[in-house]
């Protein structure tokens, strides 16, 4: 009986289209996943290979996600269909019995989901295959990953996804609900995924998640590139945990299905709500006549049928149950993500009004997209659904007032949904205790983020009307949608032909929208003007009355368009057509437009063409004076700068070669005569040929002037850099001298497709050459600097130096600075209206600049400041400037840079870290130590650009830094901070694109100078102690302090610290800077015995292993010889670790695998732990620690 | 009141839906019999500016001695038209109050009071008021058909198009609603649709019987029956005899009663010796057309 039912649906399902439509949509997805570099979804990254095995099972693993809404319409087919089609009384009236009935159904619906995948493993197995593929980015072709992806991950999570859906249909019986169920589930799906970065819960998050995305993400994600492109994990750990669970709350589901399926006819059983539907029949007539009143039809008629039908339409909407479901699973999106507001380190930040509207938007906003494409329909569809268009359609009203009432009732829907959203921020503001709601701020913000999904509603309601086919107008909208996404991708990223594109306005507390409203709305009006046009298009194929098929509409729109509706159409197209000409004249001949591959055709050509120059002498900047005149007010800005040069060469200079950085604003130059040999205007690059060649030490003066200012709209956002509050660019908008390596393309796909070669890598350690430059610039060593800068009366600019005088000029509020000793040739100019708020430390001011509505961590930085000072001072030599400034600037870029005395400050990154709670990591406290660390590192010692500059400046930053932090907090809040930096170490090694270098090699690799470098740096002051490593620290910068060429390197560093250091410490040294080492340390077994005078003895058995890895990650062992912690601790009442007291801890010399340890500690221990707070990189850090067993 | 020349509609399946309809209705209840199928439904849709004719015109006497050009002024035909369609649903979560004040603006009542005052009298007239707020969605059939009626007969329709209106009411509410309609056919023209014979013969002064597009008869029922007094004659037989007098005779209809068949023919003269004669009635009149088209065809 079940095999009679299970054939006859899985033959239903495979006859039905949608399912060959869903079926080949998934398998071109993988074919274009596989083989095509447009479309991807994980993977694929660097050193990872296109069909890695992770990313094999990634990307099957995430389609099971998507897949639900296909499972949905399979699985409710199945379900549903005897009960929608009224067939259920035929089957059960038969004497199959229920579960037979279900069992079958199910099976075949489950049957059929799976073929679907079956077939999406296919496609990706044969596109690796596929000719065209780069081979360098395949590996071996197994069908390994294949099989097990389909069984590991997908089998479990379509039994689970389906059998949640199948409870849903037999529960439910409406398709509506089951949808309304599965995009409920996404919600939550989503939500418990902004749980998930907090680490602290990294357990509880991977077995949650139903699908297992985040259990395989957690056990892969410290694999590095190797370990990825051959294996497949284990099934162990998270993901076993994961898989069982879910298999086993399918399990339940699926008894609940069985148990919970009715076969009586719906609405036969007592519901949980009694349903009136009583009848009142109809007695005798009263003899009162009807009254005779005559309607009124008149100007105003028109305004008030569409107000009242306008209302009816909102309301319908409003209380239809699929809004109000989406309304509701917004909000509690919203509100769930609003409780981990966060931007670093796990701490959180205040719920400041452009942040809640910013995450309203992505957590909220977002759904109105399926709200209006549902409800363009749902509306355009209203009456006939209702089968009530035979009397409204006879009604008295205009042609154009049921459309016009809808549209705007879509609109009203918007905004009326965006209102709740408003509302509930808000009351999220206030329940945090944050009262500056700044309703205006969340108005511009809402208001902006409402045009979207106005365009999309108004295009999606043209569309339902001129298809005249509800799903048809889905299908065109879904297509709509796809082709958004799909033309960046392939390389068309013209916004004038991508519907709903624009140049997108970045918020800033400091700048509101500032000038980037321009643009986008330039464009959006462009696009606006388009939806009207296509909207009165629709006008003229609005079905009144029967529809008569397509002939009979054409004919009746070709009738309506000889009206003044067609002028109108063709008046909105050719305004269209004139609005898309002007901005083409913007964004295309007043400015330039380049799609991604045409900037990188051009740094391909770049580097063929002038790769030759490389090594060119060219001169050196010795001071710099700058004349600066700003304009905020225009996004303008001149500058004229005098500098003085040298030929510090053996040979005399005949060219100069000059190039411009991101903006090509060079008007003049003059080296006291001189011709323009080359001007090779797309790159932007000149050659100058000198009328009298520099000689070998000759110096002399140039002149140049710049002058930007912006030329209507561009394609992109506009620059960010001259802005209405907040200006902040700097020297890279002046020329800089020959050829620059950095401009040449760096990835590597993308230049094996122009046949470069490998991607050029920092000069090697051992390169003399090198060390002839600093690796900030080419161009300078040491410059004297002075400038002048003008800005608007209102506002103050700031440049490095100190300030020399301030006056007016053609009403303009200026600046002199100038420096009292050489500096780094890198500086930077602010202007903006600040608050200014001041400090001191033994007699050096302190000033933070900051938008008054930012004054939250004002003091902690100014604190940070005088605390950084004093143990830099005391450890490393004197500050060499006789002031901090740090400059608050909107958060277009969210980093805090170090120029001399001057520190700009991204908004974003600690103006509004909510750092109340001490328990959380205090990161304004620790980025203002490491910036004001900068100081010193890089701004008084700078590395040869050679590997490993950057630990000179920036791990040593890092390293003064948790120092400063150290002596503020305590010891044991440092593991906090250290736990996020070993996390991101492991993690970005993964996704390495070229090679993993050991720390006294990095190319410049932020994961390894960062992160790695705090983990190094403070496992090295614990075993050398920190006086020791300071005194090395100290001795390198005296012997190395403004350096000239040739400059220091890491091993000039490494020397000093070797010198420092004892006999048995240089293999540590090695291990940390040398190589790649991890350990894996465990322990394995701890027990404790109570001894006669009531001490214990603890025996750990512990498991220890050292390895070393290569630049890819591959792995060989290395020898033991280490020295490692050993703890026991005991309770301290509140279970958490913090508290805990610690009974016994000292570093033990571990040179075997499994060391056996006893120790005698005085009270009763609970835990024992081997590197317990885990100061070595160690891929697993939980086994560190277990419980003692008291025997 | 309405004056209609060669109305003549194809759809797109090839069906002629109307092919060439000439009538004229006078002010008053007039009745449209015809079958299933017969463009009734067509003619009253067009009737009610909802469908385009291919060709044909049909005009309507604007009040004041004018002519009001019903397939090219629709606007001016929709400020004095309530219609009912043959299958209509509601808004399932509107109350009939919401919905009908609703309909009540867009038929032109704009202010508040007279439309008040119109609405609630409506939903008294059709016993609808102890019903107003609750939602149409739990309305039954017939007090949703009673919802419809009122609405058509919203603000002061001089023309009024019900399409099928009393299928699904019990006998009882039929009778009610009837009266209603008639009523209201006092004072304007009253276009009533149906197969049902007897709701012609009691209603409607005068009618037209339709069938496959084609106006087969028109005039006033009784006129009708009386042209065929004498000509019906009745005769009960056994069903094994069916077959033979349907090609003997020209069979009108056949009923069974008590399980004997009864048949109807039309005949001038006796036709043989069990038939008796019977009084005619507007059913024999609506089969004989039909039959009359069957066998020209």
């Amino acid at each position: 009986m079940i095999a009679e039912i299970f054939r006859f649906e899985l033959r239903e399902q495979f006859r039905a289209p949608l399912f060959w439509v869903v079926a080949i949509l998934f398998a071109l997805l993988g074919f274009a996943l596989m083989s095509s570099e447009a479309v991807t979804l994980v993977g694929g990254l660097g050193n990872v290979n296109k069909n890695a095995p992770v990313s094999v099972v990634a990307a099957m693993t995430v389609l099971t996600l998507f897949g639900i809404l296909v499972i949905t319409m399979l699985i409710s087919a199945a379900l549903l269909r005897d009960f929608d089609q009224n067939t259920a009384e035929l089957y059960f009236a038969t004497p199959i019995k229920p579960r037979q009935y279900l069992a079958g159904r199910l099976g075949a619906a489950l049957v059929a989901s799976f073929a679907i995948y079956v077939l999406l493993a296919f496609a990706m197995y044969v596109a690796q295959f596929m000719p065209w593929i780069d081979p360098a980015q395949l590996g071996p072709k197994s069908i390994g990953p294949y099989a097990w992806s389909l069984m590991v991950m997908v089998l479990p999570n379509l039994l689970f996804t389906g059998m949640l859906l199948a409870l849903l249909a037999v529960t439910t019986r409406s398709i509506l609900w089951v949808y309304i169920g599965v995009l409920g589930f996404i919600t939550l799906w989503a939500v418990s995924q902004t749980l998930a970065s907090n680490l602290d819960n990294v357990w509880l998050v991977s077995m949650m998640e139903p699908l297992g995305i985040r259990a395989f993400g957690r056990t892969i994600r410290y694999w590095s590139a190797a370990e990825r492109n051959v294996q497949l994990p284990a099934l162990t750990g998270y993901l076993l945990g994961n898989r069982l669970l879910w298999l086993a709350v399918s399990a339940l589901l699926a008894g609940a299905v069985f148990a919970l399926f009715r076969t009586e006819r719906t609405g036969s059983r007592r519901g949980w709500r009694k349903h009136k539907r009583a009848h009142v029949p109809m007695v005798a007539l009263p003899a009162k006549p009807l009254p005779r009143i005559q309607p009124v039809f008149s100007a105003s008629t028109h305004l008030r049928q569409l107000w009242k039908q306008f209302g009816f339409d909102v309301s319908g909407v409003m209380k239809g149950i699929p809004l109000i479901v989406m309304l509701l699973f917004g909000l509690v999106n919203f509100i769930g993500s609003s409780t981990a507001m966060q931007s670093m380190y796990g701490t959180p930040i205040h719920p400041v009004s452009s942040e809640m509207a910013t995450l309203l938007q992505g957590s909220y906003s977002f759904l109105l997209v399926i709200v209006v494409l549902f409800y363009a329909g749902e509306l355009v569809f209203k009456e006939r659904q209702a089968k009530m268009q035979d009397v409204t359609d006879a009604m008295p009203v205009s042609n154009w007032m049921p459309m016009l009432s809808k549209l705007l009732a879509l609109v009203g829907v918007i905004v009326l949904f965006q209102a709740i959203g408003m509302l509930a921020g808000m009351l999220v503001q206030l329940a945090k205790g944050h009262m500056a709601l700044e309703p205006l701020t969340w108005l511009k913000i809402l208001t902006a983020g409402c045009v979207p999904f106005v365009l999309m509603g108004g295009l999606a309601f043209a569309v339902q009307v001129i298809t005249n086919n509800k799903f048809a107008g889905y299908g065109v909208i879904v297509l709509v949608l796809i082709a958004q996404a799909a033309f960046g991708a392939l390389g068309f990223e013209h916004k004038l032909y991508n519907f709903g594109s624009w140049p997108n306005a970045p918020w800033s507390d400091m700048n509101g929208f500032g000038h980037f409203l321009r643009g986008q709305l330039a464009f959006q009006g462009y696009w606006f003007v388009f939806m009207a046009a296509m909207l009165l298009l629709a006008a003229a194929f609005w079905v009144r009355g029967v529809d008569g098929g397509w002939r009979q509409r054409v004919r009746a729109a070709g009738g309506r368009l000889r009206g003044p509706l067609g002028i109108a159409t063709v008046s909105m197209f050719a305004l269209f057509a004139a609005i898309g000409g002007w901005l083409y004249w913007n964004t295309n001949v007043l400015n330039q437009y380049h799609s991604s591959d045409d900037v990188e055709d051009l740094r391909a050509r770049y580097e063929r063409d002038y790769r030759q120059y490389e090594n060119l002498p060219q001169p050196k900047v010795l001071s710099s004076n700058v004349d600066v005149d700003l304009w905020p007010e225009k996004q303008s800005m001149t500058a004229e700068g005098r500098w003085r040069i040298v030929n510090p060469h053996a040979t005399p200079i005949q060219d100069i070669h000059v190039q411009m950085g991101d903006m090509r604003n060079l008007v003049s130059i003059d080296f006291g005569g001189q011709v323009l040999k080359l001007d090779d205007k797309p790159l932007d690059y000149r050659i100058y040929r000198l009328d009298k060649p520099m000689q070998p030490g000759e110096e002399r003066d140039m002149t140049f002037r710049v002058d930007y200012h912006p030329r209507g709209i561009t394609n992109a956002t506009a620059q960010t850099q001259f802005v209405e509050n907040g200006s902040f660019f700097n020297n890279r908008l002046f020329p800089q001298f020959g050829y620059d390596p950095n401009g040449e393309l760096q990835d590597r796909n993308e230049r094996r497709k122009r046949k470069l070669g490998e991607p050029r890598r920092m000069a090697k350690l051992e390169d003399t050459s090198a060390r002839q430059r600093n690796y900030l610039t080419d161009d300078a060593d040491w410059i004297d600097f002075a400038t002048t800068i003008c800005t608007a009366p209102d506002q103050v600019a700031l440049a490095p130096g100190y300030l020399k005088r301030e006056f007016k000029r053609g009403g303009r509020r200026c600046f002199s600075y100038a420096m009292d000793q050489p500096m780094l040739d890198f500086y930077a100019y602010l202007s903006a209206r600040w608050q200014v708020k001041r400090g001191a430390y033994k007699g050096i001011p302190i000033e933070v600049y900051f938008d008054p509505r930012h004054a939250y961590n004002v003091d902690r930085m100014i604190e940070s400041v005088q605390k950084s000072l004093a143990y830099y001072e005391a450890n490393f030599g004197p500050y060499q400037h006789r002031q901090v400034r740090i400059i608050e600037f909107p958060g277009y870029a969210s980093f805090a840079q170090a120029f001399a005395n001057t520190i700009p400050y991204s908004e974003s990154v600690g103006f509004i870290a909510d750092i109340r709670d001490r328990d959380k990591v205090d990161y304004v406290f620790y980025i203002t130590a490491h910036e004001i660390a900068h100081q010193w590192w890089a701004h008084q010692v700078i590395g040869a650009d050679v590997q490993g500059a950057t630990v000179l400046s920036e791990s040593l930053a890092q390293y003064s830094a948790l120092m400063v932090m150290e002596k503020e907090y305590g010891r044991g809040n440092m593991r906090q901070f250290l736990k996020y930096e070993l996390d991101r170490y492991l993690a970005a090694r993964g996704s390495e694109r070229l090679e993993e270098q050991p720390l006294y090699r990095v190319e410049n690799q932020q994961y390894i100078h960062y992160q790695k470098g705090s983990l190094v740096f403070y496992r090295l002051r614990d075993e050398l102690g920190e006086e020791k490593l300071n005194r090395a620290i100290r001795r390198f910068l005296d012997t190395h302090k403004y350096p000239r060429p040739p400059y220091p390197t890491t091993l000039d560093f490494l020397r000093e610290l070797r010198a420092e250091a004892g006999p048995g410490q240089q293999q540590l040294i090695t291990d940390l800077f040398e190589k790649i080492s991890f350990y894996d340390n465990r322990v394995v077994d701890a027990t404790a015995k109570k001894r006669a005078d009531g001490k214990y003895d603890v025996t750990l058995e512990l498991h220890a292993d050292k390895r070393y890895a290569d630049g890819k990650g591959k792995e060989t062992p290395g020898r033991l010889d280490d020295w490692i912690e050993v703890g026991v601790f005991a309770d301290g009442g509140t279970g958490k670790e913090r508290d805990q007291r610690v009974l016994y801890l000292k570093r033990h010399h571990v040179t075997a695998a499994n060391p056996e340890v006893t120790v005698t500690v005085d009270a009763l221990p609970t835990e024992a732990g081997f590197d317990p707070y885990n100061k070595l990189i160690d891929r697993v850090s939980s086994d560190n620690r277990k419980k003692v067993v008291l025997r | 009141m309405l004056k209609l020349q060669n109305l003549t509609k194809t759809y797109a399946n090839g069906v002629r839906a109307l092919d060439g309809v000439s009538l004229e209705i006078p002010r008053g209840m007039f009745g449209l019999l015809g079958p299933n199928g017969a463009g009734k439904s067509s003619l009253m849709r067009t009737l009610a500016t909802l469908q385009a004719p291919d060709s044909g015109t049909a005009s309507m006497e604007d009040g004041s001695g004018g002519n009001i050009d019903m397939l090219r002024d629709k606007d001016v035909v929709r400020r004095q038209l309530g219609y009912l369609p043959q299958d209509f649903g509601v808004y399932p979560k509107v109350s009939a109050l919401d919905l009908l004040d609703h309909f009540a603006v867009l038929k032109g009542l704009t202010a508040r009071g007279e439309r008040r005052e119109m609405v609630e009298s409506l939903l008294q007239q059709v016993n609808l008021w102890d019903a107003r707020k609750r939602k149409l969605g739990t309305y039954s059939g017939g007090m949703r058909q009673r919802f419809g009626i009122a609405q058509a007969l919203l603000g002061a329709p001089r023309l009024v198009i019900v399409d099928e209106p009393t299928a699904g009411l019990d006998p009882e509410e039929r009778n009610r609603f009837l009266n209603l309609l008639a009523e209201i056919g006092e004072r304007v023209a009253v276009i009533l649709s149906t197969h049902i014979v007897e709701d012609v013969t009691d209603l409607c002064q005068s009618m037209a019987i339709m069938n496959r597009g084609q106006v087969l008869l028109t005039g006033s029922p009784a006129d009708a029956i009386t042209a065929l007094d004498r000509h019906i004659w009745k005769k009960r037989i056994d069903k094994t005899q069916l077959e033979s007098h349907r090609g003997r005779f020209n069979v009108l209809s056949t009923r069974l009663v008590a399980g004997m068949p009864v048949i109807h023919v039309f005949s001038e003269d006796r036709p043989d010796e069990g038939f008796e004669q019977v009084d005619p009635g507007l059913e024999d009149v609506y089969f004989l057309k039909l039959r009359q088209q069957q066998l020209a065809a």
